[in-house]
């Protein structure tokens, strides 16, 4: 027997003594794994040129925020997905992205005017929206590298605390800072949206793009080793802390990012909008979709904003027979959520990928060799 | 396939009245996840008996028990106690049936005192004149739980947990009594404590079980035996027999190579 | 510090920290048997005060009968909620349990927004409760006392329970090693069907006194109490039940020396900063005040 020793040495040095940029495109396969956002892509513009044709508002509208929410759910996705920990304090990110890009997209007169008690230094902070969109999200992503170091050592059910703990400390100060945020009253923007549904759609596809290649980055795949087993990734070397950190980081950029979209969208805002409902909501998505793969966190951002609009449709129907009918929407998400969570805890995708390669081998097209890939189940503990 | 095709069962040897079988094992295959850990397990234990489960670190033999004990559950197979089929009955049902486990590295409730510890034991089969005799009785056989009484099981020695946990395996006057490696972590003198008391358990007539990996301590003292090896019994028959073939004691019996461990 | 500030600081905290305590008791209870942390405990508790707002508007029942099905109906909508929403995720991963009972409060809370009223409805209560009192020269209502007082006489028998039944002494012994339990003959259902008993009892006994204060209830009301119950578990810590019920006071101490301490203008940031406490303790000292028995992850 080879003796495990000489066997794990070889990768690492020769990843330190080679670039990364050289290893990284060595190792990839780029047909098979391009298929997937090439895929994913063309899908969401499709719909959204499809959409942009029709020319009927209230449909754009929907497309543009849920293509937002799609963005949201790829950050959401970039960590829970590769590091199998689910960041309860995410939305908050978001939130903090929402806020301030639009205190630096706002001209000064605007602000002093919607919200007289603001900072002066704030009030007169002013970028054009793009930059205003990265302020945003980088802003969340300091915020996320000031607090989240000591928080990534921890597991378990102390780590979700943590996190739900730190959801709740940015809700309250973004609810009651009001020389900021407006404290808890409304913060609006005023102006033109300019979140359109072509800024959302690019957005969105660079995100794709992004997140789909920071999973299978060395970071990405170090980052799945932690989640498959930790102890066997902490024993090949890999820094799960310095890991997850990066992972959790990114995370909150691209969510900052989505936040700014979302303010410039809805035009008003209020720290309320980013606490549970949307934390719901995005969990649902990823459930419903499969939380290990982007993909999973597209079709669950479909599915279940059709299904959303579905039910509030149906919701209106009820509520003009007469029926209150409020509410409706939420039972039924979650009730499917818990349903998929009993039946298929992995959703849809089951964590794979919309891939050429899959849809070959859906399809049985060519020569495709069926290997038998055992699939990791838990222990089988008797409960 | 096995080295040591002689499967020698025991019925083989002296046939015994069907209703004097505690225990039947048959064609057991247990699967963590995708793994198979054990390969069409058979083993049988009859009343009074003291049999022997022996085999290097990871052969299956813990997973054995845990799988008869209703803590895994076999995926085909079946296990047959007191002639009732139990494939796949939870652990507490098992309990009550007549089946205790004193499970391997002890296991006692740290932050119970013996006490405590004592009367979760009996849980399925409480009675309290029926505790309070037995007690009298422990404490002859385990002195030092009587000191310790109403100290919290963490503060106890090694050895002393050990004492514990056996004692907690038969507050419930089990028909069959399985034991997952109890000399494992003892110093020898605690070791020859344990397998005396083992000896005098079984000279009351308790029936046992006993998983070991100390095979030679083992199989001094056991009726009968079976050899484990990557989750497949490779001999069975009495101690007498194996301590005869060198090859059987040279691979089982302490020259164990690290080789085909798992 | 005068004797009377002194005595109404005491007051304060003793009886906010009883109802503190029984809030976080009621979530280790379930804790520790099932590593679950029941989000749904908030709507445990927001039951059993529509109970008590319907009974108490549209019947005539007497008070005590009132109070009585109120925390009966806490300990059905526990018991049930196990029964049909929890178990199917019995040894799930700790991810799947959380959204589960996240998920669970979410529905909860549309029914009582859709069944009954998304308004909150004033919950009527006997006149004595909300008198107030006057004890050594300090006012205070009534229900301050019979809180202390209600919490004691739970604490005694819940501690006789836990420490001199048999049952007991099986679910301490469930929470430290649920599958040696089981092999020792404990039944699992039954073990974990009893801590959501008792914890639906415990809701049912803060819903009385905690909607006692507003007066209403409402559909989103549970979410109070279950966050002032995360923060005493963590604090006091989530293994034990003495360190929940710990947690408790000392989350109610800190709260009243921050409510007279804290600058007027920094005040409203008081439950950010308690949760920034709560954060520390979690990164500094996971435990808790109090560490129980239980051990985190054993490497091989």
């Amino acid at each position: 027997m080879r003796s495990s020793m000489s066997m794990n040495k070889a990768p690492v040095t020769e990843l330190t003594k080679r670039s990364a940029a050289k290893v990284f495109f060595e190792n990839f396969d780029f047909s098979r794994k391009t298929s997937t956002v090439v895929f994913l892509i063309v899908i969401l513009v499709a719909i959204g040129a499809f959409i942009w044709w029709l020319n009927i508002p209230f449909i754009e509208d929907i497309f543009t925020s849920s293509a937002i929410t799609l963005i949201m759910a790829l950050g959401f996705q970039l960590y829970m997905g590769n590091s199998g920990i689910l960041n309860w304090s995410y939305v908050g990110y978001v939130g903090i992205g929402a806020f301030t890009s639009a205190i630096f997209s706002m001209t000064p007169a605007l602000k002093a005017m919607q919200i007289p008690t603001m900072y002066p230094f704030l009030i007169g902070l002013h970028l054009p929206f793009p930059l205003a969109l990265v302020a945003g999200a980088l802003v969340a992503m300091i915020v996320a590298a000031v607090v989240a170091w000591p928080l990534m050592r921890l597991s378990d059910s102390v780590g979700a605390i943590t996190q739900f703990a730190l959801l709740i400390v940015i809700n309250v100060i973004l609810s009651q800072w009001s020389k900021v945020t407006n404290g808890p009253r409304t913060f609006t923007l005023g102006g033109t949206r300019l979140t359109t549904l072509w800024v959302t759609l690019g957005i969105a596809v660079i995100v794709i793009i992004a997140v789909y290649f920071f999973k299978e980055s060395s970071l990405g795949l170090k980052l799945r080793a932690t989640r498959d087993d930790r102890y066997a990734a902490r024993s090949s070397g890999i820094n799960f802390v310095a890991v997850r950190y990066f992972g959790y980081v990114a995370s909150a950029f691209i969510g900052g990012l989505a936040g700014g979209l979302y303010s410039h969208y809805i035009l008003s805002i209020t720290a309320a909008s980013f606490y549970m409902n949307e934390l719901f909501t995005l969990l649902s998505m990823l459930v419903i979709g499969g939380s290990m793969s982007v993909s999973g966190a597209f079709f669950g951002t479909l599915l279940v904003t059709l299904a959303r609009q579905g039910l509030r449709q149906f919701e209106l129907f009820l509520t003009r027979s007469g029926f209150e009918a409020s509410g409706t929407t939420e039972i039924v998400v979650a009730v499917l959520m818990v349903v998929f969570l009993i039946w298929r805890a992995n959703g849809i995708t089951g964590g794979g990928e919309l891939s050429w390669f899959g849809i070959k081998r859906f399809l049985r097209i060519g020569a495709v060799k069926k290997e038998k890939i055992p699939k990791q189940k838990q222990q089988e503990e008797k409960v | 396939m096995s080295k040591y095709s002689e499967k020698a069962s025991g019925r083989a040897h002296d046939p015994l009245p069907a209703d004097d079988l505690i225990l039947q094992v048959s064609d057991l295959h247990v699967y963590y996840g995708s793994i198979q850990a054990l390969h069409g397990v058979s083993l049988e234990v009859r009343k009074g008996e003291l049999v022997s489960i022996c085999g290097v670190n990871g052969a299956g033999k813990s997973t054995v028990l845990k799988a008869i004990s209703g803590v895994l559950k076999p995926k085909s197979g079946s296990v047959r106690f007191k002639g009732m089929d139990v494939t796949g009955k939870k652990p507490e049902q098992l309990h009550k049936l007549g089946m205790a486990l004193v499970p391997e590295g002890r296991d006692i409730f740290p932050s119970l005192t013996v006490e405590e510890n004592l009367r979760i034991g009996a849980f399925g089969r409480y009675d309290a004149k029926r505790f309070a005799a037995d007690l009298e009785d422990f404490f002859t056989l385990f002195p030092i739980l009587k000191e310790r009484y109403n100290q919290a099981g963490g503060l106890l020695s090694g050895g002393e947990q050990q004492m514990l946990a056996i004692a907690r395996g038969l507050i419930s006057h089990p028909d069959l009594l399985m034991m997952d490696e109890p000399s494992l972590g003892l110093s020898p003198n605690r070791v020859d404590q344990i397998f005396d008391l083992i000896v005098e358990l079984k000279s009351r007539g308790i029936t046992i079980l006993l998983v070991e990996q100390n095979a030679e301590r083992a199989l001094k003292i056991a009726d009968r035996a079976y050899l484990f090896s990557n989750g497949k019994v490779e001999f069975a028959g009495r101690p007498g027999d194996m301590t005869d073939r060198v090859d059987i004691t040279s691979i089982y019996l302490g020259g164990h190579e690290g080789g085909d461990a798992e | 510090m005068s004797g009377h500030v002194l005595l109404e600081f005491a007051i304060n905290v003793l009886s906010m920290g009883s109802l503190y305590a029984l809030i976080a008791l009621g979530l280790v209870f379930v804790f520790g048997i099932c590593k679950l942390i029941n989000f749904a405990y908030g709507e445990f508790i927001t039951v059993s005060t529509y109970v008590l707002y319907f009974l108490g508007t549209f019947t005539d029942l007497p008070w005590p009968l009132v109070f009585l099905i109120g925390i009966l109906s806490g300990v059905a909508i526990g018991f049930l909620s196990e029964l049909t929403a929890f178990r199917p995720f019995r040894g799930r991963s700790l991810d799947a349990l959380l959204v589960t009972s996240f998920a669970i409060s979410v529905i909860l809370q549309r029914i009582f927004q859709l069944g009954i009223s998304p308004r909150s409805k004033a919950v009527p209560y006997p006149a004595f409760f909300n008198m107030n009192i006057e004890l050594f020269g300090v006012v205070t209502p009534l229900r301050n006392i019979l809180m202390i007082g209600t919490t004691a006489v739970l604490l005694i028998v819940l501690v006789i329970v836990m420490n001199h039944t048999t049952l007991g002494v099986a679910m301490r012994g469930a929470s430290e090693n649920f599958v040696t339990a089981r092999l020792m003959g404990v039944p699992a259902n039954l073990v974990i069907s009893v801590a959501f008993i008792i914890s639906g009892f415990l809701a049912g006994v803060v819903a009385i006194f905690w909607s006692a204060r507003t007066g209403s209830v409402e559909p989103l009301m549970g979410s109070s109490p279950l966050l002032i119950g995360f923060i005493a578990v963590v604090i006091g810590g989530m293994h034990s039940l003495p360190g929940a019920v710990l947690g408790g006071y000392v989350y109610a101490f800190i709260a009243n020396v921050l409510s007279l301490t804290l600058p007027t203008s920094v005040l409203s940031y008081r439950d950010a900063v308690m949760f920034v406490i709560v954060i520390a303790f979690l990164v500094l000292k996971p435990e808790g005040i109090m560490r129980g028995n239980y051990q985190e992850e054993r490497v091989g």
